[in-house]
């Protein structure tokens, strides 16, 4: 453990090296809007109180850490690193290309994409507008992670759905969305949405075999994750040939209201003697809301309800937040609540619960400049599943993580 | 897309316009007149933001104080102002003063623009001399929303918060008074409204719509974040 502590820490510095090497060489093009750059290096310590094992580390934790992550000394908290390099180039004023690498330092496979995509905005000569992406991105459903590297501008700790997300689900492929405004007064915005998509078969399997998450972690796009029984499995590759698809759409009331749905399915096609990691048939709505409440007060829900399948595993979900935040000049504070839900049918017609809970996120970020982050969050959930007592835990465990981190993003582009 | 031809033409049915002389400064002959008005909504709650100009009957030639500039920012993702009114012949400047880039287009018949992604003051201004609604976008932040009025006349104003606007420097004439809100429903537009000004007089007039009003701009937030994904 010594070993891997200070190899990952040695990887570490190397990545955030690369990363400043980077920026360094793209500082030549500074005050040039065409291209930007920017490198987040986030530094964290983690404290965090659970009896389980993280599920990067094969067990049934629903946090990136557990108590034993630094054998080194039990009474300290763990130190952890986030870095991501974002890029976004204009190629013509509506033609752009983005694409951010992350570097988790918690798996081998640490440097990836987690996207990377074209991004067509043709100007409207009409009413009508239309948007077009084309690469590897995520699908057009989070309303929380909304910032640079799509991480959300309100917590550390995504919400059960973004964390899904950011775990197993990207769209790669190609996503159209068309609008316009109506009303006398252009204050009511609709977009109708379509995608399809390739190279995201296994989606849902992490999902049904560990259960729902809370944490900032995002995989790349060519990672593995543990699974289940010590294996392994890369969550976006091609399987089966089937392109999968969402549509939806979006109405907005100016900058006070926002509404979307979208109905996702993947088209998965498990085949006859499929593993784990092979093509599940996972499909889900999702709905949000978005509204500005008096006081400077915002909220987001969402929610998605769907099921996912590989032969005799018929696993239906369900998970729904709400988040309240407000900013007080420089600081911001937001709290959110996490449920969620997940069962497996069975033959005689009823359910069995294979992970139902909730979790509880408060978060307080303070920007004393533009480029600095500072912000402590504190989290609890609580589930109960039958694979805790078959591990003799109680059949309801609490996790709890305190985080305290500092962020430094460095940009070609901010003073 | 409507413009002001229409504007003029459309609907003459619900302005309930009370003139009435509040007071006479008839100092010396040939002082400009001055006409302050007062806009409500049809509950009598007065109404701010509302676009109030005059245009003299009779006369060909209208005045032009050249080089007529106006400046339409970008504060906040927001067009500031949310309405800009300018006579024909302006050069209006559209600078950015957000940090991130805006893409800035308009399709409107009057004065179709684009001003491609850009900060700061990149683009010169651009000459408005075709008077009309210009409806103004962000091709990168689709919820932005600003309007310009182009009209062929020295003498316009906004209502403030409290509804009430002031057109100065009259020249002694008979007057068509126009109004525009983005709140009206299209076809529902109030007529113009005569005034005859006398020398150097002040007169105070009222508007009030009788249609329901549309709810002003929803560009509060609620402390909602920007996105920048």
């Amino acid at each position: 453990m010594l070993a891997f502590q200070k190899n990952r820490s040695l990887q570490t510095n190397r990545c955030l090296a690369r990363l400043l090497l980077c920026l360094w060489s793209f500082s030549a093009l500074a005050d040039n809007d065409a291209h930007v750059l920017i490198a987040g290096i986030e530094g964290s310590l983690v404290n965090t109180s659970t009896p389980l094992t993280s599920w990067l580390e094969g067990g049934l934790g629903k946090l990136r850490d557990d108590e034993n992550t630094d054998d080194l000394n039990p009474y300290t908290s763990l130190t952890r690193y986030n870095s991501f390099l974002s890029y976004s180039g204009r190629l013509t004023p509506t033609l752009n290309v983005k694409a951010t690498l992350f570097y988790n330092a918690d798996l081998s496979n640490g440097l990836d994409l987690s996207e990377a995509f074209l991004e067509f905005r043709p100007v409207p000569r009409t009413a009508w507008r239309a948007r077009f992406k084309l690469g590897a991105f995520y699908p057009h459903i989070s309303m929380e992670n909304i910032d640079v590297a799509w991480t959300s501008p309100y917590t550390l700790s995504s919400s059960t759905i973004n964390t899904w997300f950011a775990e197993e689900v990207r769209t790669i492929g190609l996503e159209s969305r068309f609008g316009r405004n109506f009303g006398t007064s252009g204050q009511h915005g609709f977009n109708f949405e379509g995608a399809i998509f390739w190279l995201n078969d296994p989606a849902g399997a992490l999902l049904a075999a560990k259960g729902w998450s809370v944490h900032d972690r995002q995989t790349g796009i060519t990672s593995e994750l543990p699974l289940r029984f010590g294996t392994t499995f890369e969550p976006f590759e091609e399987l089966d040939g089937n392109a999968g698809f969402y549509v939806g759409g979006e109405y907005r009331y100016g900058k006070r209201l926002m509404l979307r749905y979208h109905h996702y399915n993947n088209h998965g096609d498990p085949i006859q003697d499929a593993t784990w990691g092979d093509t599940w048939h996972t499909f889900f709505d999702a709905a949000g809301l978005q509204f500005a409440l008096p006081w400077d007060i915002g909220f987001i829900g969402q929610w998605i309800h769907g099921r996912t399948r590989l032969q005799d595993v018929d696993a239906g979900f369900d998970t729904w937040s709400g988040l309240l935040t407000r900013p007080f000049g420089k600081h911001r504070v937001s709290v959110r609540y996490d449920d969620f839900y997940l069962d497996q049918a069975l033959a005689s017609g009823g359910v069995r619960h294979l992970d139902t809970g909730s979790s509880w996120t408060v978060a307080w970020l303070f920007h004393p400049s533009e480029n600095v982050r500072l912000a402590v969050e504190w989290l609890e959930i609580e589930s109960t599943r039958p694979q805790f007592v078959s591990a003799g835990f109680p059949a309801t465990v609490a996790e709890t993580q305190i985080i305290v981190s500092i962020r430094f993003l460095l940009s070609n582009q901010l003073n | 897309m409507m413009t002001m031809r229409r504007l003029t033409a459309a609907g003459f049915t619900t302005i309930s316009a009370i003139a009435a002389v509040t007071g006479v400064i008839a100092a010396e002959i040939g002082q400009p007149a001055r006409l302050n008005v007062g806009v409500t909504d049809r509950d009598g709650q007065p109404v701010g933001d509302v676009v109030i100009y005059a245009t003299k009957n009779g006369v060909d030639d209208v005045q032009r104080t050249l080089p007529i500039t106006a400046v339409m920012d970008q504060i906040d993702t927001n067009f500031v102002p949310h309405i800009l009114i300018a006579q024909a012949g302006a050069l209006i400047e559209f600078p950015n003063s957000d940090t991130i880039s805006h893409h800035v287009y308009s399709f409107s018949e009057a004065r179709p623009l684009e001003l491609p992604l850009y900060k700061g003051t990149t683009h010169p201004a651009l000459l408005f001399d075709v008077p009309g609604l210009v409806i103004l976008g962000c091709n990168i932040h689709d919820d932005m929303l600003g309007y310009i009025i182009v009209v062929d006349t020295p003498y316009f104003s906004k209502s403030n918060v409290d509804g009430q606007a002031e057109l100065v420097g009259l020249a002694p004439g008979d007057y068509s008074i126009y109004v525009w809100t983005p709140r009206l429903r299209e076809n529902s537009l109030p007529p113009a409204l005569h005034v005859v000004l006398i020398d150097a007089e002040e007169r105070q007039i009222s508007v009030q719509f009788t249609e329901k009003l549309l709810p002003p701009h929803a560009s509060y937030s609620g402390g909602l974040s920007r996105p920048v994904y």
